[in-house]
């Protein structure tokens, strides 16, 4: 047999990828991805705060205006910290020189972040390197004048930037449970965001089987001033394929499909382990395609990674204007082109740039009658919520989703989604690609700062995270509902999902959703339960 | 309120779907004039699992309830429960504006939203909003303060709420009857309506109602509801805990357990062995009694337990009338002890008062919550006629 290797030379290699963290925000996603775990990556981080600067785990550190504001922060004047970018910019210069790629990820509304960033932007891409900007805007409550600010400097990025990825603080209230702290709806958020930086690493840097690159990912965060949506779920096992595209919608940031109603351009990128099936990836596409809009442009990447043993993870990347956003319901559906183009592109081995001729031969994609079936369950429901007797009575069903309020919620079979937990659905995806075997235990020690700019308070992560593992088998991921309701005693992280495997016969209850209190399955005859202790 | 009216109470159980029409004179008083009941299959743990088992259970009961008692029924209350439900105590308080020191309805308003708002998740709704009690400048106020004067309106509301699409789907269930859905009731609140009166709210109480598949509370202290809840364990787990124990079949257990199961820990009536024997007189089994009453006990001191653990700091202490204990599985012998033991307080079952009709069978713990579905109907009703207005968003049962 002839060898054939594949050519490395396809993929950016990560030395050419820099993730700059710029200000308090920016400093806090920083360490957040370098605890994370992301191989060859170099990081750097910038500010003017000398104590934040120092606290980063960053590799490389440059502290900004260092006459001007002597190691203290900006005090949210963009202005100083304009200027104060402005002197050290040669340092920055040499440190992004000769990179491919430059990740800047930002706090806007402060100073530091508001101010260096268009500078920063500005200085990467006159190195010659492929910008992409991740940008948090301020809560609502932190006033008109960082919003504004937030806004001007989002308006420079905007130019500045090849691709601008904006996520809404706002938002943050959805990643977590309402009764959960502080600490953790930032460190949520900033989870989120590293994942979506990883996500987006790991989709240039590896060259996968159908590849997507650096241009699939511009097409589909193409718009500027647009909020990114960004799922990834990961699952094994028998419907593996069916519970990792239901994971990945769990996001947070998808607002479980609905929000992909409108996107334009989506691109999913597949990971399997060796034993990935063509029908799995038809099966997974096809259930897909229920969620996003027929005309929209799918970019589909596929890799096989035998790391990934028995799983299949899934990572969506799309893109949607913050007007349409706010005029969802009016979105109007006629706009022609019926036909969805899904586009894979054939990377294999050429030498020359693998998306050339990716976009020649377009595969029309089978359906078989029979994978019809499964497929129903992610169906959205077509029916309109709110019905007229509930409206009549005097509690009123509270209108929960801002945006997406008409747009009919997808219902997942009888059982109700657990509620989405920006953590969960993601933490177990990344750590099987990079099967790296400390980043499970980093996680959970780590403490959290949290991403406001001018704020020094240190927030400790509380306990262990409750990895969900079992997200892997569908039974203990319904055990979520449950276990909210109890106050959350997932506190047992990965032993969770055993616990309800091995808690004993269940009779005429099996099969039904647990019923977990304080970690016992109330299912087992306390009987039984009380003699094993 | 000068005329009579009708109301329905459907009450959808794990074990029995049970349909209660009455009739609310204008003194006040009700007469029950029929019950459907029928047996249910498809509900597990109070929630609706399988809908066209359900559906044909429940127009088996609408059909008894219309034949017994000569009423075209056209729409219920409903009452809903299961472990998603929640219920919280949220306090809202408004300032008025410096030029202002009455307090107008507006303002009462303001503070009724502000306490309104709270933090449920995504995919939840309210079931209930019940105003506990108003306050001004921190002085504490059962009716509403209007008129008063003051700096500063506090509402305080207790909030029950649960998972949208399950609650939307038991409405869903019965409008296909069709029938309307004049109202959804939280299961122990519409219990809490005939268990306790005045008095007893006062002193502070705790109704339990322990069915089929599930233990539904609600306690009260000092005239106002102060915490809801369920426990998503009831009647089926003993009997599958027997059935898991002992290896016999469920209508086996089934039997075993209402036939001779014992809660109360007594070790006098645990002695010996229950044998089981066919109509031919074969003997089927034999399951020692101390076996059997220890499965049973375990589990209901357990549940017990759990919801002791649920209720608020000190709030057995302020238990001032007792715990009454209502539905099917109350009924088991010696739980009257064992629930004395977990709470150490008087111990109570419900007798549903002022009815008048064929009423013989309603003493019986098991329709007690489709009996408080009337009396909450009649309470909403007659809250509502009088002033439309204002109050009509407010259920002020907790008075």
């Amino acid at each position: 047999m002839i060898e054939f290797p594949r050519d490395p030379q396809n993929s950016i290699p990560t030395s050419s990828v820099k993730i700059v963290g710029l200000g308090g925000a920016g400093a806090n996603m920083l360490d957040r991805v370098a605890l994370d775990g992301l191989e060859g990556a170099e990081l750097l981080a910038l500010n003017t705060d000398i104590r934040t600067l120092s606290g980063s785990v960053a590799g490389e550190q440059i502290q900004l205006g260092r006459n001007l504001t002597k190691g203290l922060g900006t005090g949210g004047d963009p202005e100083l910290g304009n200027k104060a970018v402005q002197e050290a910019e040669d340092e920055i210069r040499a440190s992004i020189k000769g990179r491919k790629i430059v990740f800047i990820c930002v706090g806007l509304g402060g100073g530091t972040g508001s101010g260096a960033a268009p500078i920063v932007a500005r200085v990467a891409r006159e190195e010659g390197a492929f910008v992409v900007m991740f940008a948090t805007m301020p809560f609502v409550f932190e006033g008109m004048r960082r919003r504004e600010q937030a806004e001007t400097a989002l308006n420079e990025l905007a130019v500045l930037s090849n691709a601008l990825v904006t996520f809404d603080n706002g938002r943050m209230g959805e990643l977590v449970l309402a009764k959960q702290g502080i600490h953790e709806a930032f460190a949520a958020a900033d989870r989120m965001i590293s994942e979506s930086i990883k996500a987006v690493v790991r989709l240039v840097v590896r060259p996968g089987l159908i590849n997507v690159g650096l241009d699939d990912l511009m097409t589909a965060l193409r718009t500027t001033r647009s909020r990114c949506l960004f799922g990834s779920g990961i699952s094994r096992g028998k419907d593996r394929a069916q519970k990792a595209l239901r994971n990945a919608l769990d996001s947070p940031l998808l607002d479980k499909g609905a929000l992909l109603e409108d996107a334009q351009s989506v691109l999913v990128h597949l990971c399997g382990g060796e034993d990935l099936t063509l029908f799995e990836i038809e099966l997974l596409m096809e259930s897909l395609s229920k969620h996003v809009p027929a005309k929209a442009h799918v970019l589909f990447g596929a890799a096989v990674d035998p790391t990934m043993e028995d799983q299949l993870s899934i990572t969506l990347v799309s893109s949607l204007p913050e007007e349409r956003l706010r005029a969802l319901p009016t979105e109007d559906k006629d706009r022609a082109k019926e036909e969805r183009s899904l586009e894979p592109s054939m990377g294999f081995a050429a030498p020359t740039e693998p998306k050339v001729e990716a976009k020649v031969e377009p595969e029309p994609e089978p359906e078989p009658e029979w994978v019809q079936e499964p497929i129903e369950i992610l169906a959205p429901d077509p029916e309109p919520e709110p019905e007229p007797e509930v409206d009549s009575k005097e509690e009123e069903i509270a209108s929960d989703s801002k945006e997406s309020e008409p747009v009919p919620e997808p219902e997942v079979e009888a059982e109700p989604e657990p509620e989405p937990k920006a953590a969960e659905t993601s933490e177990p995806e990344e750590a099987a690609f990079f099967a790296e075997p400390e980043e499970g235990s980093d996680e959970d020690l780590e403490p959290e700062p949290e991403p406001e700019d001018d704020d020094e308070i240190p927030f400790a992560e509380p306990g262990p995270e409750p990895v969900k593992t079992g997200k892997q088998s569908g039974k203990s991921s319904s055990s979520t509902a449950d276990d909210d309701l109890f106050g959350g005693d997932v506190g047992g992280g990965k032993a969770q999902s055993e616990l309800s495997l091995d808690g004993g016969p269940k009779g005429r209850f099996e099969g039904a959703d647990p019923s977990m209190i304080d970690g016992e399955d109330l299912d087992v005859p306390a009987f039984l339960r009380k003699k094993r202790h | 309120m000068a005329r009579t009216k009708i109301h329905v109470g459907l009450e959808i159980g794990t074990s029995k779907i049970c349909m209660v029409v009455g009739e609310v004179k204008s003194d006040g008083s009700v007469k029950i004039l029929g019950v459907g009941q029928s047996k249910s299959v498809g509900v597990r743990k109070g929630e609706i699992y399988d809908f066209p088992q359900v559906r044909a259970c429940v127009k088996d009961a609408l059909v008894k309830a219309e034949d017994a008692s000569d009423v075209e029924i056209g729409s219920v209350f409903l009452s809903v429960t299961g472990a998603h439900i929640q219920g919280v105590n949220h306090l809202g308080s408004y300032r008025l504006p410096d030029n202002e020191d009455t307090i107008e309805p507006e303002h009462v308003k303001e503070a009724k939203e502000i306490a309104r708002a709270v933090a449920i998740p995504q995919d939840h709704v309210y079931i209930h909003h019940i105003i506990r009690r108003f306050g001004v400048d921190g002085f504490h106020h059962a009716a509403s303060p209007i008129g008063l004067t003051g700096r500063t309106v506090d509402a305080n509301f207790h909030i029950v709420h649960g998972i949208r699409s399950r609650i939307e789907n038991q409405i869903k269930c019965v409008r296909e009857m069709p029938l309307d859905v004049d109202d959804l009731v939280f299961a122990p609140i519409a219990t809490a309506q005939v268990a306790l009166d005045r008095e007893a709210r006062e002193r502070g109480a705790l109704v339990i109602d322990i069915g089929g598949g599930t233990t539904d509370y609600a306690l009260y202290s000092d005239g106002m509801i102060e915490a809801t809840g369920c426990i998503p364990v009831g009647g089926d787990h003993i009997t599958n805990d027997i059935h898991l124990v002992t290896g016999l079949p469920f209508s086996k257990a089934e039997t075993l357990k209402v036939r001779e199961g014992d809660a109360s820990g007594d070790s006098a009536r645990s002695v010996g062995v229950v044998k089981l024997s066919d109509e031919k007189g074969f003997a089927e089994a034999e399951v020692k009694r101390q076996l059997l009453n220890d499965i049973i006990r375990q589990r209901l001191e357990e549940t017990l337990g759990l919801l002791r653990r649920r209720l608020p700091d000190g709030a057995i202490e302020r238990i001032g009338t007792g715990v009454f204990l209502s539905g099917g599985t109350s009924l088991m012998r010696g739980f009257g002890e064992l629930a004395h033991e977990v709470f150490q307080r008087d111990i109570y079952r419900p007798e549903p008062p002022e009815l008048s009709g064929v009423q013989a069978s309603f003493k019986d713990p098991q329709f007690t919550t489709a009996l408080g579905l009337i009396r909450y109907a009649q309470i909403v009703e007659s809250d509502r006629a009088p002033k439309r207005g204002l109050l009509s968003k407010l259920w002020p049962f907790s008075r």
